[in-house]
């Protein structure tokens, strides 16, 4: 039986009960596992209240932040200070510096394209060329979609059409996630597979991207952060 | 039944709303449910369009395909909570 994961779940950390609900209607939906992002310099007593709320509902917590650097010195600092706190780390590429830069850093799970700029999209074949050499997946939200109509999502779902192109093409992971920041925007994993035939996503495909690929993103970072982790195939074992 | 049409008709256009023959053929308030028929080619996208539906009449809203069968008895088997 699949395993559904919502990698990126932006449910206001400020209020526990919003929280509550939201993975309480994730697990309702389905999913087993929920990625909140949270802040970098988050308290070690907020996440232990989150992990308690998800663990109540029977979903397993992932940590994730969020990164949005201006510059690709911004981006390196930022990820050698919080690589080794969270278990996801996302970067949104406001400009092609810092695409690609994230594209060639392993440090760097996904690559979502900037929100507050809708216009600036820079995963294009040289950061995918860039991106399949490295462990990058390429993440899409689905929130956006749900919450625009008109122009503004015409123009989304046909750059999603030609990313989720150049992404099959250099074989990188997709993966889909809600982005949802309110519970109205929170769909099941197979809504989510429907919506994703709007931008030419194959079925099959959009059920890995829901389950597989982020499944395979969580167990590798979880390997990684494990104090017995020493090296790709390489555990300490002590007695 | 028109917020369905208009979400049909906002993501895939008169040419795409002619292909669904989509049709309410239930709707109950308690439990809050409704059965449509389509086409089977068009499942897929009548699907989306009912995920795709945030409001009705100003109000926000989230609808959920609960179930999706070729017949009402083979539905009324998988889901015996609904009254076909």
């Amino acid at each position: 039986m699949r395993k559904f994961v919502d990698l990126h779940l932006c449910a206001p950390i400020d209020d526990p009960k919003r929280v509550e609900r939201m993975v309480d209607l994730l697990a309702e939906l389905g999913y087993r596992m929920v990625g909140i992002p949270l802040l970098p310099n988050v308290s070690q007593e907020r996440m232990r209240q989150i992990e308690e709320i998800c663990n109540r509902a029977r979903v397993e917590f992932v940590t994730r932040v969020d990164l949005m650097p201006k510059t690709s010195n911004e981006l390196l600092n930022n990820l050698g200070r919080l690589r080794r706190k969270f278990e996801i780390v996302s970067v949104a590429c406001a400009s092609k510096n810092v695409a690609r830069q994230a594209a060639k850093d392993r440090r760097v799970d996904l690559l979502s394209p900037c929100l507050t700029f809708p216009c600036k999209r820079f995963f294009d074949y040289a950061e995918a060329e860039l991106a399949s050499k490295k462990l990058v997946a390429f993440e899409i939200d689905m929130a956006p979609i749900l919450s625009s109509t008109g122009f503004p999502r015409i123009r989304l779902l046909s750059s999603l059409r030609k990313e989720v192109a150049v992404a099959r093409k250099f074989d990188i992971p997709i993966t889909i996630s809600s982005g949802a920041s309110d519970e109205n925007f929170l769909r099941s994993p197979q809504d989510y597979v429907a919506l994703a035939t709007l931008f030419d996503l194959p079925v099959s495909c959009a059920l890995q991207a829901l389950s597989d690929y982020p499944l395979s993103i969580v167990e590798r970072n979880k390997e990684k952060l494990s104090p017995c982790y020493a090296a790709p195939g390489v555990r300490v074992v002590r007695n | 039944m028109d917020a369905v049409w208009n979400a049909v008709l906002q993501l895939f256009g008169e040419y795409g709303a002619s292909q669904t023959n989509l049709i309410l053929m239930k709707h109950n308030l308690k439990p809050n449910y409704a059965i449509f028929r389509c086409s089977h080619k068009a499942l897929d996208m009548v699907k989306a369009s009912l995920a795709s539906i945030t409001q009705i009449n100003g109000k926000p809203i989230a609808l959920r395909v609960l179930g999706v069968s070729g017949t009402l008895k083979a539905l009324q088997r998988q889901k015996p909570e609904i009254q076909i």
